[in-house]
This record gives C-alpha cells, sequence and structure tokens, in this order.
C-alpha cells in the first residue's frame, strides 16, 4: 500500500466549503419556495411539493454537510523536492504526480470568500496540464509557491 | 533599413478569392432555391431579385478583396527576422526571429502547381493565438521559399553577442551577431526512412475512416432532398410503378453508397500518394500528395509520444497506423500521421531509426484478473436498463436488443485481454483498445503528470486506473491503463517519482 500524502488542507477550507454549499443551497430554496408559490396559485397536486422539498432537503444535507467532509478528509498533499503529490475526490480518488521539472509556474489566487478566510488556492501548471489545491492559509500557500518555484528552478530540465 | 521587400505572386490573389467563394457557395445554392420556385410576380426585377443582386456585389466585393489581400502584403528580411506587413486600413506588422521558427510546411495546391509556386506556413515554438501557424504566404515562388530557408539557416549559424546600438550616436538597438564556427554539411538529399507501397496506399484508402464521414454527409445530404421531392404525389401519380419505384430507389441508394466509397478512396490515394517521411538532422519531414502537395517538419525533439494504432480489420491484416504527438503545432497539427498504414513487420525498423532511444518491442505485463469484471460489468448493467426501455415500449420486436448483451460482454473481453504494459527504466509502454488497439510508446521525460485513479468499487477490489498525462500542441494527451491491479498502478507512481540514487548513476547507458 502506498503511503498517502502527508498533509492535509487548512480546516478552515471545510468551513469554506460548508458556507459555497449553504449558499448554493439557499438559491435551491429560492428557487422552491418560488415553485410552492406557483403549486397554491394553480393548486397543483400535492405531491410536486413533497418531492421538491425532499429534493431540497437532500441536496443541503449533501452539499453543506456529506460532500464537504469527504472531500475534505481526502484531500491531501505533500510537496517533496523532485515533486508534488495530490490526493482529491469524492466519488472517484484521484492521485497525482507532479516532477518539479515538470512545472512551469505556480500561482495563487484569493476570492472574497477564502480571504475573508484567510486563505488561498494554488494552481500548479506543467506544459499539458493543471492542478489546484484548494485551500491552504494564505501564509502557508505563499511559501508553499516560492518553494516550488525554486524547486522547479533548481530541477534540472531535460525536455 | 533598404532590405528589399517581396511580394506573394499573383496567384495568392485568386487562392484567397478562391477560399472565399468556396465559403459562399452553400449561401448561393439556399438562394437559388428561395428565388427560383417563387413563381410568376409582378414586382419589377430589382425587387424580385434582390438577394440575388446582393449576392453579386457580395461576390465583386470577394474578389476586391482577394486582390487587395494580395497587393496590400509584403515580406522582407531585416536584422535576423521575417517581417510581414499586410492590410489595407490596419497595417499589421509580424516580426518574426529567426531563431524562433520550428519549421516551414510547404503545401501546393492545384493552382501553386502550374507557376511552380508554394504555400509556406511558419510554426513558432509558442504559436501565441493558438489558433493559427504564425505567419503564413500564400504563394512565393520556390527560388524565394529556398531563400527563406537559406536566410534562416544562415542566421541559426550566427552567434548572438548581444543587444547594442547600431551606431554609437543612434539610440536603435540591433543584435551583433558573429559567424559560428562553420560546421560542414554534406550536401545530400536526406534518407528517406518511410514510403508508401502502392499496395499500402490501396489498402489504406480502401480501409480508411474517412467513408464514415462522406457516408454520413451523404444521408444528411439525402434527408435533405427528401423533403423536396413530393413523395406523395409522386406515389399518388405513378401507383402501378411503385414496386419498380422502391427497386429503382433502393438501386440507386446502393449506387449512391458505391459512388460515395469509391470518391473516398480517390480522395484518400490522392491525399497519400507518394507518401514519404525523411529525416534531416534533427527533423522529421513528411511529404504526400497528388494534386496538393504537401511538406511538413516535426522538429524530432518535440515528438511527445508515439502510438501504433491497429483497427480491428487492419489488425487481422497485420496492418497498423503510427501517429506521434508533436508538443508544436496547434490542432490537428499536434497529432500527426507519421505512417498511415504499414504491415507490421514493417513499422517497427523505420520507427527504430528515428527515435533511437525508445524500445519498440511488444508490452508483456497484463493486468491481472481482479480488474477483469470491471470492463464488462458496468457496460452490462447499463446495457440491460437501455434493453429494458426499450422492450417495455416496441414489446416483442424490442427483445431483440438482448443479442447485444453478449457483444457488450464479449467487447469488454476484448478490452481486458488487449491491457498490457512494460515499464523500462527510462520507458513506458502502454495497450489499451477501445475498439483500434492502441500501443503508446512514452519517454519517461515526455510524461508531464501522472494519475492513479480509484472509484469506490476499485477500492473494495484494489483496482485502479493509470493515466499518463503528456504534452499534444494546445492541449494534452492521455493514454490511459484501466482496471489494473492496485499494486501494480502503485509501480507507475513509484516508478515515475524522483530517486536521486539511480538518476545519479544512469548516466546515458544508451549512447
Amino acid at each position: 500500500m502506498r503511503q498517502q500524502p502527508s498533509n492535509q488542507i487548512s480546516r478552515k477550507g471545510l468551513t469554506v466549503w460548508r458556507l459555497y454549499g449553504t449558499i448554493q443551497s439557499v438559491i435551491i430554496l429560492a428557487i422552491a419556495v418560488g415553485l410552492g408559490f406557483l403549486s397554491y396559485f394553480f393548486e397543483w397536486p400535492i405531491w410536486i411539493m413533497i418531492v421538491v422539498t425532499v429534493i431540497v432537503l437532500l441536496y443541503a444535507f449533501l452539499s453543506i454537510y456529506l460532500f464537504p467532509k469527504i472531500s475534505w478528509q481526502r484531500w491531501r498533499y505533500e510537496v517533496r523536492e523532485a515533486e508534488i503529490e495530490l490526493q482529491h475526490g469524492l466519488f472517484i480518488v484521484n492521485r497525482t504526480l507532479i516532477p518539479m521539472v515538470r512545472v512551469q509556474h505556480v500561482d495563487t489566487a484569493e476570492g472574497p470568500i477564502l480571504r475573508k478566510y484567510g486563505l488561498a488556492s494554488i494552481t500548479i501548471s506543467t506544459a499539458a496540464t493543471t492542478h489546484s489545491i484548494p485551500a491552504l492559509v494564505t501564509e502557508e500557500a505563499d511559501e508553499l509557491r516560492n518553494r516550488i518555484s525554486t524547486f522547479a528552478r533548481v530541477a534540472k530540465d531535460d525536455v | 533599413m533598404s532590405e528589399p521587400h517581396y511580394k506573394l505572386h499573383w496567384i495568392s490573389a485568386v487562392v484567397e478569392t478562391a477560399k472565399a467563394l468556396k465559403d459562399l457557395i452553400g449561401p448561393f445554392v439556399i438562394l437559388v432555391f428561395v428565388n427560383g420556385f417563387k413563381g410568376e410576380s409582378t414586382a419589377p426585377w430589382y425587387i424580385q431579385y434582390w438577394s440575388l443582386i446582393l449576392f453579386g456585389v457580395l461576390l465583386i466585393f470577394t474578389l476586391v478583396s482577394g486582390i487587395v489581400k494580395w497587393r496590400r502584403f509584403d515580406y522582407w528580411f531585416e536584422d535576423q527576422e521575417l517581417r510581414i506587413v499586410s492590410g489595407l486600413f490596419i497595417r499589421k506588422k509580424r516580426y518574426i526571429p529567426f531563431d524562433r521558427i520550428q519549421s516551414l510546411d510547404y503545401t501546393e495546391g492545384i493552382f501553386h502547381r502550374p507557376f511552380q509556386l508554394v504555400k509556406v506556413k511558419i510554426e513558432t515554438a509558442g504559436s501565441s493565438s493558438g489558433k493559427d501557424a504564425e505567419a503564413e504566404l500564400t504563394a512565393i515562388t520556390k527560388e524565394a521559399a529556398q531563400q527563406i530557408e537559406k536566410e534562416i539557416k544562415q542566421s541559426k549559424k550566427m552567434k548572438v553577442i548581444g543587444p547594442k546600438p547600431a551606431l554609437f550616436d543612434q539610440i536603435e538597438w540591433q543584435l551583433i551577431r558573429e559567424p559560428e564556427e562553420e560546421v560542414q554539411i554534406a550536401q545530400q538529399p536526406a534518407p528517406v526512412v518511410f514510403s508508401m507501397t502502392t499496395k499500402d496506399l490501396l489498402m489504406l484508402a480502401t480501409t480508411s475512416g474517412g467513408i464514415g464521414v462522406i457516408l454520413s454527409g451523404a444521408i444528411v445530404f439525402l434527408s435533405q432532398i427528401e423533403e423536396l421531392i413530393p413523395y406523395d404525389w409522386l406515389f399518388g401519380e405513378l401507383k402501378s410503378f411503385i414496386r419498380i419505384g422502391i427497386f429503382v430507389i433502393a438501386a440507386l441508394v446502393a449506387l449512391g453508397f458505391l459512388i460515395v466509397w469509391l470518391l473516398s478512396i480517390a480522395m484518400t490515394f490522392l491525399a497519400n500518394y507518394d507518401f514519404k517521411v525523411m529525416r534531416e538532422k534533427d527533423d522529421l519531414v513528411i511529404t504526400r500528395g497528388l494534386l496538393e502537395k504537401k511538406r511538413v517538419t516535426v522538429p524530432l525533439k518535440r515528438v511527445q509520444n508515439i502510438t501504433i494504432i491497429e483497427n480491428p480489420i487492419r489488425q487481422l491484416f497485420g496492418y497498423g497506423a503510427v501517429i506521434i504527438n508533436s508538443a508544436g503545432g496547434v490542432g490537428e497539427g499536434s497529432r500527426i500521421k507519421l505512417f498511415p498504414l504499414a504491415k507490421r513487420n514493417r513499422i517497427v525498423e523505420p520507427l527504430q531509426e528515428l527515435f533511437p532511444t525508445i524500445d519498440f518491442s511488444e508490452p508483456i505485463e497484463k493486468i491481472g484478473g481482479r480488474g477483469k469484471r470491471f470492463y464488462y460489468r458496468f457496460k452490462l448493467l447499463v446495457t440491460l436498463i437501455a434493453i429494458a426501455v426499450v422492450s417495455y415500449n416496441f414489446f416483442p420486436y424490442g427483445l431483440l436488443m438482448l443479442l447485444l448483451l453478449p457483444l457488450v460482454g464479449l467487447h469488454g473481453i476484448w478490452q481486458y485481454k488487449t491491457a498490457a504494459y512494460t515499464i523500462l527504466p527510462k520507458q513506458l509502454t502502454m495497450r489499451f483498445r477501445i475498439v483500434s488497439r492502441q500501443t503508446v510508446f512514452t519517454e519517461k521525460n515526455r510524461i508531464q503528470s501522472m494519475e492513479l485513479d480509484q472509484n469506490y468499487f476499485h477500492r473494495r477490489k484494489k483496482v485502479a486506473t493509470i493515466t499518463a498525462n503528456v504534452k499534444s500542441g494546445m492541449t494534452l494527451d492521455a493514454p490511459a491503463i484501466r482496471h489494473m491491479s492496485q499494486e501494480d498502478a502503485e509501480k507507475f507512481l513509484s516508478w515515475y517519482e524522483y530517486h536521486p540514487e539511480s538518476t545519479e548513476s544512469q548516466t546515458e547507458p544508451d549512447n
């Protein structure tokens, strides 16, 4: 059995994902309420509202509680001298190995919500693919970006 | 600053116009149909035919713009750069340093041939737009093309000393270069590594996939025609001929298919006629075509991986095709047919000559029985659902769909049996199939990243899928071996990982 990558992403990342899930659920809820009014005025059969309610509850449960929890627990990364290893996924667990020599550039980005929690995401680009780590403490992300770009410069390019 | 400026040959105006006209054919046909069957009308002729008149204006505009494009296009060589100025109102200037030019691709179309002209496509390392080649000279004489090549070659022999002011009292900067020591290159024609025999060519033409494209085009066309022919009226009027009519239609359709097929054979034949692969120093040169001659150059060091593709029919006859992924080029330009078709035993030798560092032996490791069920279980489930739906709706006859089940299952097992791999110290060989069998040879240092994927069921059975991402033009090529045992999949990752002790001691044993 291969070892999992050692580092987990920030605990606050889970909070942010829950927040995203909540926002989405609120939007779904708003649509459901709209449907509720329609079904009241047009006297639609009652089962439509039951189905809609179940969908909203299920969506909220999955997007606020279950999915963020699973993804967060699964998210692992490790930056070694010669390569970066990532592990993530909800239904499909994906493990990616990116050698430092292949790294073309590294970006960090922070949206309004991420910044509020002092987080940033990191994007690692090779010539053909891009990979990202979604939520790291900003200082850690900056440090990681610098470290990767230093390693990437040191590693001998043989393409 | 007074370098001679060159113009394209006037035939480029014709080529540009012809290209634009080709795009106008569709709308024109529609216009004729719409206008032609309107019947009698009392409106004045210019109202009756306004659309055709509009079209005429458009036609004249196209002609004029073709000529303008040609007249307002200049290119010249200056300061180790190819410089191009084009456009009527907006003068577009493009300077391409010779150092950045990766390859020149030549095409000789039917307009070019009588005048000894070529179309030159100039590609650079990072085609910035990701859409077009860096520059295109629509029609120049062969001597002019040779001159470009000569200029580029000469500049590449120069060594850049650094940017310096051109004259000490001028602010303008220029690169100062000095000639490097001359490397004597024997001027002899490049050796032909691969060429297609007429037999191969015929085999290619008759089994080509192009037939599918043309057939579907024909079907779309026929379905359009159907709406124009008043079948009801026809059948009502010619009741007695119905039986014969059906026969005639069937015969016509069959004839149509035959013609389409022959057409596709002819097209493939013309496009690949005299197919040759040559090696010029560090470049791969591919030439082909009878009516339109094409010459494509691929720098060998940009080749990312090599795939041997054998579709089932060709595999049966021992034939295969070779495709290479290049880091340069855009769109289709990055997936290049190196050998369109050749006997399997004639493939390896020329490949070995072109890529001496790659081992082209067959992959030998099988993926293990644990993954077998994943190749058919899910597909069978999906098929069963489809069969259930169809059978419910078309009761007795829908059950015929059950025949699909063994086919789907066998296809899965077939895929499972094909999957194989070999891990060499510096190379990965992967074999898999969807329908055609693909064998991909990739050098370790061409793999951009490697992925191991496992879904829920995979994890329970300790099975995984391995993907090796490789650059192909602006995008990526991602060959994958699916559902192999987890231990084997992890071997791929371990192999791909950096091992300081082994790489240091491993100093080019292949040289």
